[in-house]
Parts: C-alpha cells; structure tokens; sequence
C-alpha cells in the first residue's frame, strides 16, 4: 500500500540503514507529497526516528539515497529544518530561550558574524507563533517539558524552511499545547509547507494528518490517511514482530558482515 | 610583607614577566575549557595534558635543548595524536571512550616519564628543568617562553571570540548544528587544537599531572553564579587568572614550592566557594531556603490549629493557652513558641498575660489555610479518586504551596464546593 506522490518534497529510494552494522530500517521506498501534514507512525523501535535522522544526514545510509526537493540535502538544507526529540540535549545549559530560537539563524547567517535585529525579530516572531513570547528572556532551565518543546518548534520556524521534520513533537506536552501545535503545524500546511512528524498516539492519527507512513523496520504503508488508516495495515505495522529479520539483522552485527556487497564501491 | 609589596609592584621585570605569563596561561585555559566543560568533555582535557609529555621530552631529545617553541611542537604533536587515537578507538571498536582515555593517558603519561628518565640520566646540562613539566613553575618564566605565550595566548582568546556563537551551539546541540549545514567537523576540529593549545602552554605553570582541573576548574566554578554563558566564560577567566597571579607570587615568595599545586589549590578553593555560596545553585542558598519553608510550614500550622480551635467553639478570636494549642495538633514546644512570637511579631496574632489569639488578619491566613487543605482534598479524590481517608497526609504538605493563582483555578475546577471529603465545611472570606 505505497502511494507516490506527484512532484514530491522528498524522495527516498531504496534506503538501507544500521546501527552498528544491524539495519534497523530495509530497503526504504517512498515519496512525500508537498504542502501537507505527515505522520509517521509505528511501534517502538519502528525505526522512525531513524528514518528522519537518516533524511537529516545524522546518520549514514548503508545504501540507497534521499532527494529532497529533487537535490540532495547539502544543496537544500536552507529550505529544510529538523525539530530534534526534546530529550537529546542538556537543558541545564546557560542560555536563554532567544539564545536557543535565534540559533535558528545560524544557518543564514554563515560562520563569525553575530545575529542582526532582523534575526531578532524573526526569532521574536516564532516565539509569538508558538506562544512563548513571554518567555523570551527566560533560562531554559526553567522551563516545562511543554515550554522546552515550543523552544524547539521556534527554533526550527526561525529558520523559515519550506520542510519540517520534527521527531516526536507531542511527548511530553499537556493537551492544551499539543492542541495549539497542531493547529500552527495546520497553518503551516495550508500555506504551503510540508511538515513530518513522528508520532505516537494512534487515537488522534485520523484527526492530525493528511498523509501517513506506516512504518516498522520496514515500510508498510504510505499514503493518504484515509486510504491508509485502516485495520489491516495497523495490524501488519504493529502486529507482530518480524522476528527473522531482526536475528539476520543481530547475525549481520555479530558476523561483522557489511550490510551491502559493495557499499564502499557504489557510493558517489 | 615586604616580598607582598616587592611582588605587586611589578618593578622587577622577571617579576613581571612571571605574572603576566602566568596570567595569560591560566586565563588562556580557563577560556577554552569553558567549552570542553559544556561539552563534557573533562576527562579528555586530562588525557591530552598527560599526552604532552613524551612531546616534550622527544623534542628535547632531538632539538638538545630547552627552547619554547621546539617543545610546544612536540607537546603539541602528540597530545594531537592521544585525541585521535582516542577518537579512533571509540569509535572503530568495542572499547568505551571512558576506557579510551584511560589507556591513552597512561600509555602516554607512561612513555612521557621513561624518557623523562633517561634524560635526566644522560647527565645533560641543558634538561635541568625539564621536570618542571610535571608539576609547573611559574617562576621559571623568562622572557622568551611570554612571547611564545602571549602568541598562543592571542591566537586562543581571538578562535573564541570569532568562534563563540558556533562553540555554543555545538555544545548545546551538535546534531542540529549539523543539520544547518554548519561545518561542525572543521569546528570541532578547531576546538580540539585550541583544547591542545591551550594544555600545551598551561602545563609550563601548572605542571602535567594538574592541568585538567586548570581547563575545567574555572568552568565549573563560574557555572554556579551565572546562567550566561557569556559571563560565565568571562568568569571563568578571571577564576583562572586570580588563581596564576596567587600562583606566581607563591612560586615567587616560595621557590622551592612547585607553583602547580598551589594554583590548583586557589583555584579549587574558589569552586568551593562558588558550590557553597552561589546563590540559587548554591548549598547556602538551597538550606537557606530549606530553613524558610520549614518556618513556613511550622507558622502556617499554627495558624490552622487557631483556626480549627476557632471553628469548634465558633468564636475565632477566643484566647488561648499554648496548652490548647498542643491539643489541637502536635508541636516542638521550643518550635511552636518561636513560632508564636514571629506570628506576633508579623501582625497576626496577639498575646495578653500567657493568652495567644488571632488578629483579623492571622484569622484571614489561618482560614486560607484551612480552605486550600479542604480544597486539596476534594481534589484528589475528585479528580485523582483517591479514598477519602487518604488524602489528609498530602494535603497538609500541598496546603503549603499552593499560589493564590492555583487556589483561583482550583475553586473554579471544583466550582466552589461547600464541604470537604468529610463533611467539613470550606471556609470562604
């Protein structure tokens, strides 16, 4: 059940990729529409994040590529942000909420020169959007789980991308503000751009997004959400465990075997 | 005394010398290891300092004599190469990086003393001195080790200026530094070799064996008195350079004493300083704070058992005996008297000949006190259903805390309930 899309943001063809020589995600085929909300969806250990931290270039692939609008990521990466899980950084470090929005700007800005007013203000302004323009000057330390996560999606806004990935936007946020998120993510998307996000709440999967991917080490549906929700397809994502894959998987690890015949030779 | 004057006059230009190379290496240090302490990285900064050493003595093998620059090429060179070996190791095999830096220092460190042997065997006279390395001598400073210092020195301070937005964000977030399209290889890259740099001149005042607490010492003191990152590495220079300048005049007033120690010593004794007596992160301030809570708790509770005394006999402003008061709830005598006369004292309740009762506004705060336990409790067993004969215990800590903001927001969720979980009547003003 793989839909493609026309004219797609983001296109991934044939995409491998391991953690310590074990894939953990196989042979990953699909294309995203544009101007859409997108979930990601599938259990622990699916590999979702994974798959987003492989778009982003944080991890290397062990075969296939990922095209983002039509280009590889290094002649794009302007127009794309990444909204890290809320958990990978020390937020018991010395800086200030705008310390943390404006680092938005640093990809525009280029190496040695220091923010501008207009960083400033465009900073201020995803702060208003996600309404924490109260606590600008605020230690990061001292903010909420919620409050940490509306930092980060400021942050990303600051970079005024046309693509968003963002890996599990929701945990640890109260109702009310996983409400006004999706509703600015909704605005997002009605303008235009085109946002990922990892998610883990099945109940509110039909309501959030227009476009699903159904994932579990490996792709199991892709395509519009109405066509894709369905019982049959949340069965074989969550379903049972593919057990024989996840042993060769632990065997290619244990053998030190290369996960390709030919990775070194096939890559560019 | 004299010396005291001698020293910080600064006329003597060996003197001045000392301090001002001194300075400019614990400072130097101090500024960069803000970084490797943000980075968590502190143990790495201990194993290039040990690394350095078999740099040393190599160049002095083959160059044959003491001269600064030669040697910070080869202390340079390989505390380079103990970072990249650590790196390699970490990463190309099963081997942790904890257990990495363990045996690239001690290997290193290792070789570094064996050669440092056999020169000292080999009778040359040029190597006195050359120990000097292991625990630092400020004093030992001449006029052409500042040069080569005050070089490095420039070099060091001026990558952080230029430096210090791309050094931030990759402490706090070197994944979404990366995905920016930041060079964080190259940046890494530079800071390793200002790390490297920076332990190559430290360890002429401070010695090998203590150079690490002069990177992350300074770091881990100012962290206590400031959330800013910018002042916090500002702070950190000046930790360093106050703990070199007491350094050099001890190596000066002292000469037989290795400066190292003592600059450590300094140092860590502002840490200390800085552990105990910063405010917020400090120990003072949090049992300081501790201590107000607990005579918070303590007053409010009298309050209440006024109250509850009160709401028995319907008449609040009756007087009454400390006696009265134990009945009603269980006190430290010593505590509920001290807690009585600051009651008094703040207005809240009076006292005539041995008689204790409430004015209107000790009155006021007992009731809110009473009001925000019972609210608690109809909470809890409301919205969390928890039994009614469970809820007292955790009521009497929340009744506390509670701001006058929640209290608002928890009237209105409950929509002004009239009785408790016990049938107790809610006490509105």
């Amino acid at each position: 059940m793989i839909h493609q899309a026309e004219d797609p943001v983001l296109e991934i063809h044939d995409l491998t990729v391991s953690y310590d020589r074990k894939p953990v995600l196989w042979d990953i085929d699909l294309t995203l529409p544009k101007g859409q909300l997108i979930g990601i969806v599938g259990p622990n250990g699916a590999g979702k994040s994974t798959l987003i931290k492989s778009i982003m270039d944080l991890i290397p692939n062990s075969s296939g590529y990922i095209k983002l609008f039509d280009q590889p990521l290094k002649d794009v990466r302007g127009k794309i942000s990444y909204v890290p899980q809320r958990e990978s950084v020390d937020w018991d470090f010395p800086a200030s909420v705008m310390d943390v929005v404006l680092m938005g700007r640093y990809g525009k800005l280029g190496l040695f020169k220091r923010p501008r007013k207009a960083d400033k203000e465009v900073a201020l302004d995803a702060l208003r959007k996600v309404g924490m323009e109260a606590y600008t000057n605020r230690q990061i330390s001292q903010l909420s789980g919620g409050q940490q996560q509306r930092v980060f999606i400021a942050r990303a806004l600051a970079q005024q991308a046309d693509l968003y990935f963002m890996d599990e936007p929701f945990s640890g946020v109260d109702a009310a503000t996983e409400k006004a998120i999706i509703t600015l993510l909704r605005e997002m998307s009605a303008k235009g751009k085109t946002v990922v996000v990892v998610h883990h709440d099945l109940q509110s999967v039909t309501q959030y997004f227009d476009w699903l991917i159904l994932l579990n080490m490996r792709l199991v549906a892709s395509g519009p959400t109405s066509e894709v929700f369905n019982k049959d397809l949340l069965q074989e994502t969550y379903g049972g465990k593919l057990t024989l894959l996840s042993d060769v998987g632990d065997l290619i690890r244990r053998e030190r075997f290369p996960s390709r015949e030919q990775t070194a030779k096939t890559k560019k | 005394m004299d010396s005291f004057i001698e020293f910080f006059s600064f006329t003597d230009p060996n003197i001045r010398y000392v301090v001002i190379g001194s300075i400019l290496l614990t400072a130097s240090s101090a500024i960069v290891g803000s970084f490797t302490f943000l980075k968590k990285k502190a143990l790495v900064g201990d194993a290039v300092a040990h690394a350095v050493l078999p740099g040393v003595c190599l160049s002095f093998l083959i160059y044959g004599e003491k001269n600064p620059f030669v040697l910070i090429i080869g202390a340079f060179l390989t505390g380079w190469l103990s970072l990249i070996l650590i790196d390699y190791i970490s990463a190309k095999s099963k081997i942790k990086e904890d257990t990495a830096i363990g045996l690239i220092l001690s290997v290193f460190f290792g070789i570094g003393i064996f050669m440092l042997t056999i020169i000292q065997k080999s009778g040359n006279a040029a190597q006195t001195g050359l120990d000097q390395f292991l625990f630092g001598k400020a004093a030992s400073l001449v006029g052409q080790d500042l040069i080569a210092f005050a070089v490095i020195a420039v070099i060091l301070i001026s990558a952080v200026i230029f430096l210090f937005k791309e050094f931030t964000i990759l402490a706090f977030d070197e994944d979404y530094a990366s995905t920016l399209g930041l060079p964080v290889r190259a940046i890494e890259l530079v800071l390793t070799t200002l790390t490297v740099l920076a332990v190559v001149v430290g360890i002429q005042a401070v010695g090998v064996v203590l150079m690490a607490a002069m990177l992350i010492t300074p770091a881990a003191a100012a962290r206590f008195w400031t959330e800013k990152i910018q002042v916090m590495v500002l702070l950190a220079a000046i930790f360093g350079a106050f703990s070199g300048l007491s350094g050099a005049y001890i190596s000066y007033i002292a000469p037989s004493m290795p400066t190292g120690p003592w600059i450590v010593i300094v140092v860590s004794t502002i840490a200390f300083i800085s552990f105990f007596m910063a405010p917020r992160r400090g120990i003072v301030y949090r049992m300081r704070n501790q201590r107000k809570i607990k005579k918070q708790i303590n007053d409010e509770n009298i309050l209440k058992a006024l109250y509850h005394l009160g709401e028995e006999e319907k008449n609040y402003f009756e007087k009454r005996t400390i006696e009265e008061i134990l009945q009603k709830r269980v006190f430290h005598p010593a505590s509920l008297k001290i807690g009585l006369k600051r009651l008094k004292r703040q207005g809240y309740i009076h006292n005539s000949n041995g008689y204790w009762y409430f004015s209107k506004a000790g009155r006021d705060k007992g009731q809110r006190v009473v009001k925000l336990h019972r609210l608690w409790e109809l909470y809890l067993t409301e919205y969390l259903r928890i039994a009614p004969d469970h809820v007292h215990d955790d009521a009497d800590t929340i009744e506390h805390i509670l701001t006058p903001e929640l209290e608002a927001r928890l009237e209105k969720l409950l929509d002004y309930p009239t009785v408790d979980p016990h049938s107790s009547e809610i006490p509105y003003r």
